[in-house]
Order: C-alpha cells, then structure tokens, then sequence
C-alpha cells in the first residue's frame, strides 16, 4: 500500500539534506555552470542543431550528477529507513525528489546557456520561450525518472563509479531523442499544436520508466 | 535437444542453398543483394527470440524466490547464456546488413535508426555484461542483473521498435522501400525467409542451451 505521507518524509527528508550538505545540488549547479562557461567560450554563433546538442550534453551530465547520488546513505541509514517505508514508496520519494532538484538545474543551466551563448542566430523569427521551457522540462523530469532507477542499481554495487553512466546512458537514448525533437520544434518557433503530441511522448516515457521501476524496485531492494 | 539441432541445421542448410540458386525478382538497386532476405533478416529474429527468452528467464527468477521459496540461479545463468548468444547474432545481423549497404547505400556505416537502434542494443547489453561482473556475490549479482536486464529490454523495445517509425530511414519496410510486407514479398522467396527464420532461431536456441549446459557442469565440478 502506498502512503503519501511517506513519500512526502522521504522527499523532504531528501530536500533537507541536500540544503544541508553544499556537495548537494549546489555542486551539480556549480558543474553545469563551469561547463556552460567553458562552452560559451569555446563557441560562438552556433546553428541551431548544435546550440541544441551542446545544450542536452550538458543537462544530460548534470543530471547524471545529481540521480547519481540519488541512493548514496551508509547501510545504518538505510536499516532506519527500511523500517519506515516499504520501497516502492522510497522510490517514488526519491524519484520525485531527484526529478524536482534535476529540474531545477535543468532551469538554470537553461537560463546560463541563454545568458553566455545565448540564441542560434534563426534570422527570420523571433523564439517563443514558453514551448522551449517546457519541452526542456519535461525532457529533464523524463530523463531523471530514468536515471534514479539506474543510480538504486548502481549503488548496490560497491567501488563502481563508473557503472552508473556505463548502465544509464544507452538506456536515456529514446527519452533523448524524442526531447531533442520537441526542442528542436521549439526552437524553430513551430506552434504549440505540432508540438503537443511529442510532449505527449515525454510524458509517457516518464510513465513508463516510473512504472517499470515500481514493478522491479521491490525485488531490488530486499537483501 | 536433439530433435532442436537436427530440424535447425536442415532448415538452415536448405535456406542456404535455396537462397542462393533459386530464382529471386529482379529490382532495381537492389539485384542480386535481395538475397541477403535470407541471411541478414533471420538474425534479428532470432536475437530477439533469444533476448525474449531472456527477459522471460530472468522474470522467473525473480519470481523464484518469493514467499520463502529458495531462489534459483541457473535461471538467471540461463538468461545470461541467451542474451549472450543473442549478442552474437547481432553482430551477425550487423555485419550481413554492413555488407548489403555497402553494395546498394554505397557506405558501410550511416546514420539510420535501424543502425542506430542495433548499436543501442549492443551497448545496453554490453553494460549488462559488465554489471555482471562487477558483483562478486552469486544471489546479488544474479538479482541486479535480472533487474536491470527487464528494465533495459523494455527501453530497448521503445527505442528500436517504435522510435525508427517515427523518422524518415533508407532502410527496406521504412518510408516507402520494399521489404517483407504481404504485397511486396514474392511468393518463392516466402518459402525459404520463413524456413530460414525458422532454423536460425532453432541454432541460436540450441547453441544458447550447450552454452547453459555447460557453465552448469563448471559450477557443480
């Protein structure tokens, strides 16, 4: 049985410590910003498949970032924890609160790319923001969802650092693909009724990655 | 088993044969290089028949250890021993089809979702590889391979069952080009695709089991 109450401890006892420990969000944001200043200074006027492809690189590591420390706690934690919640509520609570700071990052690594590199020079239009926004949105939130599956999987796995990324990034190609179209018809200033149906897309692979991990979680997390 | 190899190696045989000297259409750009239907086809069924089988074996060993039940590891070797061989045809399937675009395409290599998907594919299952051989304890290895191997199998299917749709590809059965639907396929090439796939996904099955069999007999030895 699912409790909301526990997913809303879960969440907030996340949200907590992550504001309590500057190797929280903080680092994942001061990541993306050092990599959007590097970019900013290695490109300039960039088309509009490459503005997009440097700007999915850097919200794709960033994210990596921050779900990869999704389920890091010491075993004492976890046996407090475990008696508390059942795992699927601890998997929804995480991945909410993973999707929530990724979204977040995502944001402002957004408003830094704008800021430093600003627009791909598109003459004959001006960019609407409200469908790019939510086309990168809903492409983080999708992303993450993913992603904090694979981090419950890696950090069963002791001294493998590498393997989260090894495991996850295959696995986010189709969440990426249908994301960098949505922007990419954002981007070109397409109207909202051509895009919808791919936002659609995102929101059901959200769907499907949350659903799957519910099913499989349990059996994960039992030791 | 047996009955499993010997029906496999003569379809497979009568495949080869018929699919080179029998009479196939004649079609522009693609020639004599349709033939390839009879070879580089039957490999991606036969991966995913293997892959499916997978999925299903590590399904059942998750299952296994339920209510108190003891959990069952050569189920999980089972699904490792498919998803490897299944690997294999894949690599088969792609150097068949390397080949086939070299002759009509005119280049080993582009990027087409088809190309796309089978490289994500390799690089799912590879990971899956090296997820097994980073843990060293039996139960758990067994246990976070087979999850992750459902995972990945279903994302798998998203990205190159129904992704390639979406976008425009050169590829035969994609965006107008002839392939194996029920009006472009020639009766006489029916007769040996089908007995193909057919033998293909028996040699894989069989060629998955010996593997099985033996990584049985080295653990008990």
């Amino acid at each position: 049985m699912l409790r909301a109450k526990a997913i809303k401890t879960i969440f907030l006892w996340d949200w907590e410590l992550q504001y309590r420990r500057s190797s929280g969000w903080f680092v994942s944001l001061l990541f993306s910003a050092v990599v959007t200043f590097l970019t900013s200074l290695l490109i300039k006027n960039p088309t509009a498949n490459t503005w997009l492809a440097l700007m999915w690189m850097i919200l794709i590591f960033s994210a990596l970032q921050i779900a990869s420390k999704a389920f890091s706690a010491n075993d004492g934690q976890y046996y407090y924890i475990n008696q508390l919640v059942n795992p699927l509520e601890l998997l929804i609570g995480k991945s909410l609160s993973t999707s929530f700071s990724t979204l977040l990052i995502s944001l402002l690594s957004f408003l830094l790319f704008y800021i430093w590199v600003g627009f791909p020079n598109i003459s004959d239009h001006q960019t609407p923001l409200f469908p790019l926004l939510i086309s990168i949105s809903l492409g983080s939130v999708a992303l993450s969802f993913t992603l904090s599956f694979t981090s419950a999987i890696a950090s069963k796995v002791d001294g493998n650092t590498s393997l989260m990324s090894i495991l996850s990034i295959p696995l986010l190609l189709p969440t990426l693909l249908v994301s960098l179209r949505a922007s990419k018809l954002a981007l070109l200033g397409q109207s909202i009724e051509q895009i919808y149906p791919i936002w659609i897309g995102e929101l059901s692979l959200c769907g499907l990655s949350l659903a799957l991990g519910a099913i499989l979680f349990p059996y994960l997390w039992r030791s | 088993m047996k009955a499993l190899k010997i029906t496999g190696i003569i379809l497979v045989a009568y495949s080869m044969y018929a699919g080179l000297t029998f009479d196939v259409p004649r079609l522009v750009i693609l020639n004599e290089t349709i033939r390839n239907l009879y070879f580089h086809v039957p490999m991606w069924f036969t991966m995913i028949a293997l892959l499916g089988n997978s999925l299903i074996q590590s399904i059942r060993f998750l299952r296994s250890g339920q209510e108190g039940r003891k959990v069952n590891l050569s189920l999980d070797l089972k699904a490792k021993n498919f998803a490897e061989v299944a690997m294999l045809f894949s690599l088969l399937g792609l150097f068949t089809g390397m080949i086939w675009a070299k002759a009509t395409w005119g280049t080993y290599w582009t990027s087409d979702p088809k190309l796309n998907g089978t490289a994500v594919t390799l690089l799912i299952y590879l990971a899956y590889f090296v997820l097994r051989s980073s843990i060293e304890d039996l139960e758990k290895k067994a246990r976070l391979s087979s999850v992750y191997n459902v995972f990945a199998f279903v994302l798998m299917i998203v990205f190159i069952g129904i992704l390639p749709r979406m976008t425009a590809s050169l590829h035969p059965g994609n965006g107008g080009n002839p392939a194996f639907s029920n009006y472009d396929l020639d009766d006489g090439m029916r007769m040996v695709f089908y007995p193909a796939v057919f033998g293909w996904i028996l040699i894989g099955w069989w060629i998955s089991l010996i593997r099985h069999r033996l990584d049985i007999l080295k653990k008990e030895k």
